[in-house]
């Protein structure tokens, strides 16, 4: 199924069969943006490259190198940090490490549960079209390549604007703006130098501190599904289009029992945990914090601390935060 | 440098020179002394040592009031911030310490309490200054799930590395 549906969408060609739900949304919307928007997540998950990219955000600016190789059991992703403070993550399937070597620690995380890619489509594209308006731009060039601007237009106010930019011939993502509810930027990814295909050494993969940390901090977020609500937590409501896509247990800097709730409009997701008060010493105030296109929301709820992280307006994280219940 | 310090205060300097400056801190016995003098009072205001030594501290602290004017600021939250500090010595070190030990998060002081609240108390600067320390556990946590990982695999891990460093290095 998997290669089929990466040619399929390589060549531009009809929709797949597990698509079918979402054709009625293509249909009333543009389809072919929606494609795009599908090209895009295929060529993140099938296509090997190589490259440099920049985080910008205010006037802060972050480089990065990143490696993807998609092999036969797998693909495998090497990130490293160019500016500041190294750290290096390696992620092979669904298991992601990340070397620290400022605090000489290593964490380790999994993604249980995580739907393989193609299935995840469907839904997520349906969740996409209903809650933003995708609309094709012109044809601007990134990192020497031509690419198709995409426009992600919010429907309403509890959501971020987007606008990509994807390699016409592979629909690899080259670069991302996003927008805050006045139209103004929040932040942007790009490409500076990107290498599509083509051999990619295996050595650009190594873990460059795997040798370095063998007597570093492990810390393995064990993150196992978990039935929430029976334990009696529950979002008395979200924001419109949002909605729960994963719930978990994991323990975070040390502490286990740290749930962990998801919530997704299709692209922006919402994470929600609790934790037991006495995690936190001494306790937080609770507040709001933004970095760039994240606000984090804390707030204690009786003896716990709820803290809300999303790629969101803080309108959105709040709401969220405040509707965090605990019924037993 | 003492000027510099002040504008590392108001989180004036860009990364880059703010590096090179607390680089220049940690060569200098003097001002890594005051530096050391923040780290303290900030530990004392959460509690984390004796008031014998939080006490003496905010006395040294008050007999130095150039370290911790505030400059004119553009932004006019942070401006607001920043002014309720001054009126406070003690919690203008602390919110010192937090702010440059991680640039690029801003407090939100609307959402946070109200701008009045912000304005009138130090417990309220406190509130919507202050970085929890373990925030970096959260975004690593939350990153898989987010968009900007389905379309740029792990490319979005590679930030919040600011955090990361001062926290590791307190």
């Amino acid at each position: 199924m998997t290669a089929p549906f990466a040619s399929c969408v390589r060549a531009g060609m009809r929709i797949p069969l597990f698509l079918l739900p979402v054709s009625a949304a293509i249909a009333q919307t543009e389809p072919s943006a929606l494609q795009w928007l599908q090209r895009i997540y295929a060529a993140t998950e099938k296509l090997s490259y190589s490259g440099t990219f920049v985080y910008q955000q205010g006037q802060q600016v972050e480089t990065s190198r990143i490696t993807h190789v998609v092999e036969a059991s797998g693909p495998r992703e090497r990130l490293e940090t160019l500016d500041g403070v190294p750290r290096e993550i390696i992620r092979t399937g669904d298991e992601v490490v990340c070397y620290l070597p400022a605090s000489s620690t290593v964490k380790i995380d999994k993604q249980p549960g995580r739907r393989p890619f193609p299935a995840i489509l469907s839904e997520q594209l349906k969740d996409v079209s209903e809650n933003y308006t995708i609309r094709k731009g012109e044809i601007e060039r990134v990192g020497g390549y031509s690419c198709q601007v995409l426009a992600l237009e919010p429907k309403d106010r509890m959501r971020y604007g987007h606008r990509l930019w994807a390699d016409l011939s592979t629909g690899m993502l080259l670069k991302a703006k996003t927008f805050d509810e006045k139209n103004e930027l929040l932040e942007q990814f790009a490409f500076t130098q990107i290498k599509i295909g083509g051999h990619i050494g295996r050595d650009q993969l190594k873990a460059r501190y795997f040798r370095k940390s063998r007597d570093w901090r492990v810390e393995d977020s064990g993150a196992k599904r978990a039935n929430l609500a029976e334990a009696g937590w529950t979002i008395r409501s979200s924001p419109a289009g949002f909605r729960t896509v994963a719930e978990l247990m994991r323990t975070m800097g040390g502490i286990g029992g740290v749930g962990h709730i998801v919530l997704s409009d299709g692209l922006a997701a919402i994470s929600v945990f609790i934790e037991p008060a006495t995690s936190k010493q001494p306790a937080p105030q609770p507040g709001l914090l933004r970095q760039g296109a994240i606000n984090v929301y804390m707030r204690p709820v009786g003896s716990y601390w709820v803290t809300v992280v999303g790629e969101a307006p803080a309108e959105s994280v709040k709401y969220i935060a405040d509707a965090v219940e605990y019924r037993k | 440098m003492k000027e510099k310090l002040s504008a590392m205060i108001d989180g004036e300097l860009q990364s880059d020179s703010l590096h090179t400056h607390l680089g220049r801190l940690r060569a200098d016995p003097e001002l890594r002394g005051a530096w050391d003098t923040y780290h303290l009072i900030g530990d004392a205001l959460r509690g984390q040592i004796s008031p014998a030594i939080a006490d003496r501290v905010a006395a040294r602290l008050r007999e130095e009031p150039t370290v911790l004017a505030p400059r004119p600021e553009k932004s006019r939250s942070r401006r607001l911030g920043w002014y309720a500090m001054s009126a406070a010595a003690s919690v203008a070190a602390v919110a010192f310490v937090v702010w440059t030990a991680s640039p690029g998060w801003r407090a939100e002081s609307q959402l946070a309490g109200g701008q009045d609240a912000v304005a009138t108390g130090a417990a309220v600067t406190l509130v919507s200054t202050a970085v929890p320390a373990g925030i970096e556990n959260y975004l690593l946590a939350h990153r898989p799930y987010s968009h900007t990982s389905a379309m740029q695999g792990i490319a979005p891990y590679g930030r919040s590395v600011f955090v990361e460093h001062e926290v590791a290095g307190k």
